[in-house]
């Protein structure tokens, strides 16, 4: 027997072995995270699937759930009046703070990619609500709206105007929560922006201008086009967490007056813990979820796009 | 590069592009004045017509009476055992599951991923209910681990880790390998080191996450003693809404952003661009 074979043979096996091995460590890195995703991510999806076919109140043993077929879904869609109403508001809500917080937020960027001085400055100020807990901002807010002694309406006295009812009023309960959302947020969606502004090659603007394009012009020709994948990005992205919105509308109104402002998950929230409705809320969650799958699709679709 | 020359109209760009970022920062800087001041303000002042805008002696008592009020200092406590906690356990979870699938072949790991991708997906109320059942199986209702435990692990985290050991040279894990470095030392002495500016943006964000969270408290929390700071400012709000305690109301907000406001304080740079690199790789 020639050595060179014996030689391959045993660095073979050794190879093998090897890999073996770490194919192994490889496992045992990953194990404990799956498992936990397992328990605590994956096997309560199909639980809530299982429980919304299900009437439910949390303290019948599982086993023993009385079946329902979909009647929780027939429930909702067709005779719950709070169901429909609290699905617009949600959708109101998302349009309505995915629009401002998208234009301010890209106009803000915009400003702060000129030579302006003291970027750093500015960025950190527009920033700074974004990090700061919902639960504090609504509170601050709730104050800021306060009808008798609020900053607001004392500002408004100041000009000489009347004084607005802000939360306590059916038709401006919501554009104010959305306000608040929007000043929350806008300061994140700038720094994705700014990210996106930055990475447009300035050469395109020095050419634009050199073929006579002013300002304008070159925002609709180049920042707009080259600027769309972040646009459509920060659009889904929001659009995701506004139909998901708890926190705000949980302590600046509680849903009210008369639930104008009720979302979908603060109506799951009383459905689940206050009336032990398991079924039905595990239902509406279903539902919501169909609309934020769908649109998580087509972000996927998009990033897809872009790479 | 050619000096810019001044002209009216490069004046007057720069004159409105100025005035609008102040009117943009006034309009983001005013709540916080107005609710640093009142956290200072008696409540007369507070509620005084035309506006005070500040105490004319600060009112630091106030902070103390947020004390009465609320076990304010015991959810601080309990907030930053929960956030301090929850984030090492995502930092641990996230970079072993990451080196995992970045730097090892075995049969099934795509499969695998694509599950951790998939759970990426589930937004949290969709399995509130399931995983607030499961808390109250194991008997972690208003308990540190209740809080604490179903947050352990994100597929975010993972998702980020992964995509950064990605681009670790397989040579020098090859090399410590050949020097017969065990594998777990391999992960601790040379990976984790090459990856912290990962790692330190992955922490900011579950530190500011975790701290500012409400829901899941909000459901698992049930005595005064277990509350986090979100949760107290919330009782705070329901303890009494008359506009009497506006000025505690506002003291309770002041000290719940404030150790946030510090982290991003130092670490502006670090933030805004784990922001950005997490944003733009979806």
């Amino acid at each position: 027997m020639t050595p060179a074979p014996i030689i391959l043979q045993t660095l073979i096996r050794a190879r093998r072995r090897r890999l073996g091995a770490r194919a192994l460590a490889g496992y045992a890195f990953v194990a404990p995270s799956l498992l936990f995703l397992l328990i605590f991510a994956l096997g309560p999806l199909l639980f809530t699937f299982y429980v919304s076919l299900h009437e439910w109140n949390m303290l019948t043993p599982v086993t023993a759930m009385p079946f329902r077929g979909l009647e929780n879904y027939r429930y909702l869609l067709f005779e719950d009046p709070l169901f429909r109403q609290t699905f617009l508001n949600t959708l109101a809500f998302a349009l309505g703070n995915v629009t401002l917080s998208t234009v301010f937020g890209l106009g803000v960027a915009l400003l702060l990619n000129t030579r302006v001085a003291g970027r750093t400055i500015w960025r950190a100020i527009y920033f700074l609500p974004y990090v700061t807990s919902s639960v504090a901002v609504a509170i601050v807010w709730a104050n800021l709206y306060h009808p008798s002694y609020g900053l607001l309406n004392g500002l408004l006295e100041l000009l000489q105007q009347p004084p607005q009812r802000f939360l306590a009023s059916l038709e401006q309960a919501m554009p104010s929560v959305i306000a608040v959302a929007v000043w929350h947020s806008v300061g994140y969606y700038m720094v994705l922006f700014l990210a996106g502004l930055q990475s447009i090659p300035a050469e395109l603007y020095e050419a634009a201008r050199v073929d006579g394009a002013d300002p304008w012009r070159s925002f609709w020709l180049i920042t707009l086009p080259l600027l769309r994948p972040t646009l459509l990005f920060v659009i889904v992205i929001n659009t995701l967490a506004s139909l998901q919105v708890f926190d705000l509308v949980f302590i600046l109104t509680n849903g009210g007056p008369v639930n104008a402002t009720t979302t979908l998950v603060l109506h799951m929230y009383r459905t689940a813990f206050e009336f032990t409705r398991m079924g039905r809320a595990t239902a509406m969650a279903m539902l919501l979820f169909v609309v934020v799958f769908a649109i998580t699709l087509i972000q996927l679709h998009l990033l897809r796009e872009r790479e | 590069m050619s000096p810019r020359r001044l002209t009216l109209g490069g004046l007057l760009r720069l004159l409105l592009v100025y005035s609008l970022l102040t009117v943009g920062a006034v309009v983001m800087l005013l709540p916080f004045a107005w609710m640093v001041s009142a956290s200072l303000m008696t409540p007369r002042e507070v509620m005084a017509r035309p506006l005070v805008w500040v105490p004319s002696v600060p009112q630091v008592g106030n902070f103390g009476a947020l004390l009465q009020a609320v076990p304010f200092g015991r959810a601080y406590l309990n907030s930053l055992v929960v956030t301090l906690t929850v984030m090492a356990g995502i930092l641990l979870t996230s970079s072993l599951s990451g080196y995992g699938f970045a730097k090892f072949q075995f049969p099934g790991r795509d499969v695998l991923f694509l599950v951790v991708l998939a759970t990426l997906m589930i937004p949290p109320f969709l399995i509130l209910i399931p995983v607030f059942y499961l808390v109250r199986q194991l008997g972690w209702v208003d308990t540190y681990p209740g809080l604490i435990v179903p947050n352990l692990v994100t597929a975010f985290g993972i998702f980020l880790l992964r995509q950064y050991m990605l681009s670790l040279p397989d040579e020098l894990l090859d090399a410590a390998r050949i020097d017969g470095a065990p594998e777990f030392t391999i992960y601790w002495r040379i990976v984790l080191p090459l990856v912290g500016p990962a790692l330190g943006a992955l922490a900011i964000l579950a530190f500011v996450y975790h701290w500012n969270s409400f829901l899941w408290p909000l459901i698992v929390v049930r005595s005064p003693g277990m509350m986090t700071v979100p949760l107290a400012l919330n009782s705070l709000r329901i303890y009494a809404s008359s506009p009497e305690v506006i000025n505690l109301q506002m003291a309770g907000a002041t000290a719940a952003i404030l150790p946030v406001l510090l982290i991003f304080a130092l670490l502006q740079r670090w933030f805004v661009q784990g922001i950005a690199l997490t944003g733009l790789k979806g």
